[in-house]
């Protein structure tokens, strides 16, 4: 297990009202995109991109905080995509080729034999956690995609005869490498499942996996579910109602879902189902570059305040931000951030 | 010296192209020429279109630096490119040709009225002309006595094949049923058609969906709507003819084919088909080049070789240097117009059309290659910058090829109107892979009235892969042996 890292700042939840934060990605420069795609063509070494992405998070950091959010992340701008970050670390994922055209595209996965159980090896998640915390002043969150979204990525399972094995397996994984984020002081670490909308019926299997990999790490945990953002486009349409009951199961103190594109709508289930923990408010619309105005943001928050108490809301962006120009992605956090000071002082003024 | 044969398909077979004796004139004349040799390059092509831009033999400077950095002093030229069309190399004094060609590069005697500036070729007049001909189509068929159908190389569009709208037809109602068994098919179903010709694809497909609709049962007729759109109204009214029967199921647009997200917003996500026929090959396009390891812009120009503008002022009773004036009030009035507001110079519109066909038929481009500081630096559509470009232009060797601006701006603003489920269909023109640019000439040529380029097929993947869609292009199952091919977008991951 790595050990905490002297000098990386508190990681906790910020205790005051409505705390603002990213779900994950940021914007991802069309420069980047290049020399990453240059990566995979053989035209930079994985030195060279190493230091790229350094400089790149630095920028990023930089970006939020500038911006003022409380709860900051690396921007996942290591990463090729919400999947192949964590698949192309997991022993027994067999990826046969490895060379890509873009680097966006994922990975075509395999798993032919059961996934070993994890041991000490580090996969490196705690080692670019450590590199975010240490370069900047606010807690950071750190995201994995979700076990049941890892699996549906993986084309070709000879090893499980029931899906649902190679699930938990892949749960398994995940807890490891959050034991080791943990030991590195991560704090705020978050659980993405992008594609658990469009399999409704599995949302039972889903919570027993995001429970196995939440299991004895004492860190606050997201849940994020959303409808798909690849390519900055929707992939299913819905509602969460098919998130319950089974997420009141979940060993997470946070779900973080969308709003914005979706509309208030679904609010309403948060208190039909005693919804007790926090919930991270989707306030951005991802996937438009249009930047929504402070008044807008507000607007969003004093509706769901009639659903859910100030204390237990977090101010997020609907999604990742990586298809977002820069420009817009820095307005729209300065709008989000603009937009929760201003009910914050209205709560303040009583 | 650089020598690039660029038809390599007509070095072999029954009657080989000669090529060595067509080259033999041009090296006899650049021997006698002040040329730097060391930095020529003679390009042979072989200009399919009877009917083109190109005069026999060209030369285009290959700038060193761009035009407005040295305003004030004569651009600086890195090196001559002297292109050669071998289909006409025996019908002048090639010799004779590239002197001349040379010596215009150099800045010599020049015997051409010229009707525009510098521009890249995507924004040069004869774009003006084209879209003059599809908005006083009808005049130019009055004056032609044929309708522009007949004069596609097929006699006919290719949208017009039953057989082939039968086997969409029947896929569609594959995934319809499919979605409608999970109960997420919308009630309003939406097809649309970009670029809607004389209709005849419209009626085809509306007639074989009713048809098929009543043998399938499912009663999807009923929720259809077919939206035709096209920037020209006129076109759009004799479409809708066609389709007249159709009624309330057909709605028609007036749109611009390289936004219809303007007109189509309300479409988001909601088309389950989107139908283009021969429509990219016949919107704007620049050209680029990779030459040693550099990119560039290819400008145009568009002239009037000074002894035909003389015929052209003597056939239509002007002067000849009224030739340039007129021709541009007739692109920006129309026929009709400009007959209006010049009746001493033509008393019907018949007259300004008659200008206008010999104008056109006269038109010739040159070209000159401007470099590019950075290809991310060049805007390839809104919201797309000449990055796309970089696997293409960065494939080895150098290379010219199409950047098929309107149609890959038409292209990223259609994908968005496709369902999930959506399907966008296009036959035209298309180059299946890079190398293609090497190994033949792509336009432009002209049609008719019109304007046509072959369609960069691999820039349009590449373009609708990195926005999360599957694209393939495959021979036209209507006409298997024809140029024409079918693109097929569909969202993929």
């Amino acid at each position: 297990m790595t050990q905490p890292t002297a000098g990386v700042p508190a990681q906790s939840m910020p205790d005051w009202p409505l705390p603002t934060a990213v779900v994950g990605s940021y914007s991802v420069p069309e420069w980047l995109e290049r020399l990453k795609t240059d990566y995979y063509q053989r035209r930079i070494s994985a030195q060279h991109l190493n230091d790229i992405h350094d400089v790149a998070i630095k920028a990023a950091l930089k970006d939020q905080e500038l911006a003022g959010l409380d709860i900051v992340s690396d921007g996942e701008l290591r990463r090729d995509n919400d999947i192949d970050y964590l698949l192309a670390r997991i022993p027994g994922v067999d990826i046969p080729h490895r060379a890509k055209s873009d680097y966006f595209d994922y990975y075509d996965a395999e798993v032919t034999r059961p996934l070993p159980e994890p041991d000490d090896t580090t996969a490196g998640l705690a080692e670019d956690f450590a590199f975010t915390a240490a370069h900047t002043d606010r807690p950071v969150k750190f995201s994995l995609t979700g076990p049941f979204s890892l699996s549906r990525r993986i084309r070709a399972n000879s090893a499980y005869a029931d899906e649902a094995d190679l699930i938990r397996a892949l749960a398994r994984w995940l807890n490891a490498q959050a034991r080791d984020l943990f030991a590195a002081g991560a704090r705020l670490l978050q659980i993405d499942e992008p594609f658990l909308a469009g399999y409704p019926e599995a949302a039972d299997l889903a919570i027993e996996a995001v429970n196995i990999v939440t299991a004895d790490v004492p860190a606050t945990w997201a849940l994020h579910v959303c409808y798909g953002n690849r390519y900055a486009r929707p992939l299913w349409e819905g509602h969460y109602d098919f998130l319950f009951p089974a997420v009141l199961a979940a060993d997470i103190d946070q779900l973080v879902l969308e709003f914005a594109r979706k509309g208030p709508g679904d609010l309403k289930l948060f208190r039909q189902h005693d919804w007790d923990r926090r919930l991270g408010l989707g306030v951005i619309d991802v996937k438009t570059p249009e930047v929504e105005s402070a008044d807008v943001v507000a607007t969003r928050i004093r509706r769901a305040l009639e659903f859910i108490p100030a204390e237990r809301l977090v101010i997020n962006p609907d999604c990742g931000l990586r298809h977002l120009p820069a420009d817009s992605a820095r307005a729209k956090l300065r709008a989000l951030v603009a937009g929760a000071a201003a009910v914050r002082a209205e709560l303040a003024d009583g | 010296m650089q020598i690039n044969v660029r038809p390599v398909a007509r070095l072999r077979g029954d009657r080989p192209l000669n090529v060595a004796a067509a080259l033999g004139p041009v090296f006899d004349a650049l021997a006698g020429s002040a040329a730097d040799l060391a930095t020529l390059r003679v390009v042979c092509d072989w200009i399919q279109y009877r009917e083109n831009f190109a005069a026999p033999v060209r030369c285009r400077p290959v700038l060193a630096e761009r035009p407005e950095q040295s305003a004030e002093r004569p651009v600086p030229v890195a090196g001559l490119e002297l292109a050669i069309d071998l289909r006409r190399s025996d019908e002048a004094d090639l010799a004779a040709s590239v002197r001349a060609a040379l010596a215009g590069c150099a800045g010599g005697a020049d015997d051409r009225l010229y009707l525009e500036p510098w521009t890249p070729t995507s924004t040069s007049c004869i774009w003006r002309f084209n879209t003059l001909y599809w908005q006083a189509l009808s005049r130019w068929e009055q004056f032609t006595g044929r309708e522009y159908e007949q004069a596609l190389p097929g006699g006919q569009s290719d949208a017009r094949n039953a057989e082939v709208a039968r086997e969409l037809i029947g896929e569609l109602f594959r995934v319809w049923d499919e979605l409608e068994a999970r109960r997420a098919l919308p009630e309003q179903l939406y097809i649309v058609e970009l670029g809607v010709g004389n209709g005849g694809q419209a009626r085809t497909w509306l007639d074989t969906f009713a048809d098929l609709d009543q043998r399938h049962g499912r009663d999807y007729y009923r929720r259809l709507h077919y939206l035709m759109g096209d920037y020209s109204a006129h076109v759009l009214d004799r479409a809708w003819q066609a389709v007249a029967h159709h009624g309330e199921h057909v709605s028609t647009l007036v749109l611009d084919a390289t936004r219809p997200l303007r007109t189509l917003g309300f479409l988001h996500g909601k088309a389950f088909f989107v139908y283009i026929s021969n429509v990219y090959d016949n919107l704007p396009t620049d050209e680029v080049a990779s030459i040693d390891g550099r990119p560039y812009l290819v400008q145009a120009r568009a002239y009037l070789d000074r002894s035909q503008a003389a015929e052209i002022a003597r056939r239509n009773t002007i002067e000849i240097g009224q030739v340039g004036v007129l021709t541009d009030r007739l692109l920006r009035l129309g026929p009709d117009l400009l007959a209006e507001t010049s009746p001493d110079l033509f008393p019907d519109p018949g007259r300004a059309v008659s200008l206008w066909r010999d104008v056109w038929t006269a038109l010739r481009l040159t070209e000159r290659y401007v470099p590019l500081e950075g290809i991310d630096t060049y805007q390839v559509a809104p919201k797309l910058t000449g990055e796309v470009l970089r696997p293409l232009l960065e494939g080895g060797g150098d290379i010219r090829m199409h950047v098929s601006n309107g149609a890959l701006a038409s292209f990223a603003d259609t994908l968005p109107l496709l369902h999930p489920f959506g399907r966008l269909i296009c036959h035209d023109l298309f180059l299946t892979e890079p190398g293609q640019y090497r190994a033949g000439f792509h336009g432009p040529g002209k049609y008719d009235g019109s304007v046509v380029n072959w369609v960069n097929g691999p820039l349009l993947q590449l373009t609708g892969n990195r926005r999360g869609f599957d694209v393939r292009i495959a021979p036209f199952s209507g006409r298997p042996s024809a140029n024409i091919r079918t693109l097929t977008a569909q969202v993929r991951d």
